[in-house]
């Protein structure tokens, strides 16, 4: 009972300081260069109320979506297979290493020019931004499978298919995990970055559009709520992963 | 080779050579004639470097000799075969399945319709008495029931030969004696073929029909013993005790040659 109430209290406390200090320091600035976080509180209010804020939400978490699921939907496939035919690895990773650098916010100009305004370049950075550390933690997955599970499976005269989907896919897959939660992460990161060029709707719009205005709280409350949606997130993805650790039976 | 007993292993003039890194060629196995019979316990002991694990994996077909000819039922072994089953040190479980789903492995890799699969993978569970443990997974379990899931596992597809490459030197003192019994006690009731890589002495001693012992650089076949006592063995026992005294003899002959090679290459 103790210790669940030091677990909350403790970081309750903290953020209390926090916006202590915010408070103190807010005071010293007028409210368009540094708004308070009442300020801030009533800014995020208001946009609930006029209707604006679900609304980019849900086009957010919308984007956000489809762009990732797209992204593992290609990167998993392709990691699994490049992971396990060395040679098509081989032939392909100095090009993936020459393109992994770029920032996908570098590939804005393109994606534009592509794509024109609207979903789809923002879409695509968020895609970007998941594609590679899914795609690189699965080859490097498949390749981390213990040489002895595929001489198990050989020595019981187990099919290549089988040994592809019942042993290399299970026997990787909780890296895998570690890969997908990475990319939720710099996917989410980068929805912002997407939308604050190449879109007219979403969070990153909406502080961009905030800016325009010089309404510094909107664009503060904008940015606390993608600290807080990220965090959600995480913190599914996270059970997520307990889940499939004890179905795989390796975490206890 | 014992009159009467069909031959099952036939090693004729085996060799296995390696590269190293500096393309030194190194022998890991000279020469090496050796017979086998079906239904027989043997036991490969040497010290390390003699090439017995080289020996287990070339009769498993995990590995190809680099001349000579390595025979089971008369057939040239090529690759692994889901007849000859190896059992592995580190158990080799796959941590995703259930210990049933781990003894089915096998079984569905043979394409036996499920039902059948299950019966089949629920006696094999039970012939190694962890009936008890069925949804476990294998991180739930002791070293030593990890090893008899992986026996379980070999068992359910009735392999003619079991290949076991140090299967309990991981295990501790009172597992490993336990263990020891319950493997003779299945052997007498499946008959396998059994070929037992270990370097523990009284191991070989208390499980082997035969004893193969190596000799490293290069490695060979020093002699082959025959422990002619009577199962159960008393690892008390004063006959035990003199087939002890014989192989400590023998390996301490082993060791002697195998320091002497060493000076001279130093």
């Amino acid at each position: 009972m103790l210790t669940s109430f030091k677990k909350i209290s403790v970081p309750v406390v903290a953020i209390g300081l926090f916006l202590l200090l915010w408070q103190l320091a807010a005071n010293r600035y007028p409210p368009e260069q540094f708004p308070t976080p009442l300020n801030v509180a009533a800014a995020t209010l208001e946009l609930y109320q006029s209707g604006i804020l679900l609304e980019h939400v849900s086009v957010s978490l919308a984007r956000f979506l489809c762009a990732y699921l797209l992204a593992v939907a290609i990167a998993i496939p392709l990691g699994l297979f490049l992971g396990r035919f060395s040679r098509c690895h081989a032939a392909i990773d100095p090009l993936l290493q020459i393109l992994r650098p770029i920032s996908p916010i570098a590939w804005f100009p393109l994606a534009v020019l592509w794509f024109g305004i609207g979903n789809a370049p923002a879409v695509f950075i968020i895609f970007l931004a998941a594609f590679y550390p899914v795609l690189l933690t699965t080859i490097s997955a498949v390749r981390a499978v213990p040489a002895v599970y595929l001489k198990v499976a050989g020595n019981f005269g187990a099919k290549p298919s089988m040994i592809f989907l019942r042993v290399i896919v299970p026997a990787a897959f909780p890296n895998i995990m570690v890969g997908l939660h990475i990319a939720v992460g710099t996917a989410w990161i980068h929805l912002v970055a997407g939308e604050m060029l190449g879109a007219q709707s979403g969070l990153g719009f909406m502080i961009v559009d905030a800016r325009n205005f010089l309404r510094t709280d909107q664009i503060m409350a904008g940015m606390l709520l993608v600290g807080l949606l990220g965090l959600i997130i995480y913190r599914g993805m996270k059970q997520f992963e307990i889940i499939i650790g004890r179905r795989w039976g390796i975490a206890s | 080779m014992t009159v009467g007993k069909k031959t099952i292993i036939q090693l004729k003039g085996v060799e296995k050579r390696f590269y190293s890194a500096h393309s030194d060629q190194q022998v890991a196995l000279s020469q090496l004639d050796l017979e086998l019979s079906a239904g027989e316990f043997v036991c490969l002991v040497g010290p390390s470097g003699c090439g017995k694990t080289t020996l287990i994996n070339l009769l498993a077909g995990f590995e190809k000799p680099s001349s000579g000819t390595v025979l089971i039922d008369g057939k040239t072994v090529s690759a692994p075969d889901p007849n000859h089953i190896m059992i592995f040190q580190d158990y080799a479980l796959y941590p995703w399945r259930t210990v049933l789903g781990n003894v089915l492995f096998g079984l569905q890799a043979r394409g036996i319709s499920a039902a059948d699969a299950r019966e089949k993978a629920l006696s094999a569970i039970e012939l190694v008495g962890l009936q008890h443990a069925v949804d476990k997974h294998p991180h739930e379990l002791s070293g030593g029931m990890r090893q008899r899931v992986s026996i379980a596992r070999a068992l359910a597809v009735e392999p003619s030969v079991l290949f076991m490459d140090e299967p309990f030197a991981a295990l501790d003192a009172f597992t490993r004696i336990h263990l020891q019994d319950e493997l003779l006690r299945i052997w007498k009731e499946k008959k396998p073929t059994i070929v037992f890589v270990t370097h523990d002495l009284d191991e070989a001693i208390t499980l082997g029909q035969k004893i193969v012992l190596m000799a490293p650089n290069p490695g060979r076949v020093q002699r082959i013993m025959d422990i002619r006592l009577p199962y159960p063995r008393e690892r008390t026992d004063v006959n035990f005790a003199a087939f002890r005294k014989e192989l400590y003899e023998e390996f301490h002959l082993v060791h002697r040659q195998a320091a002497e090679t060493l000076e001279y290459a130093i």
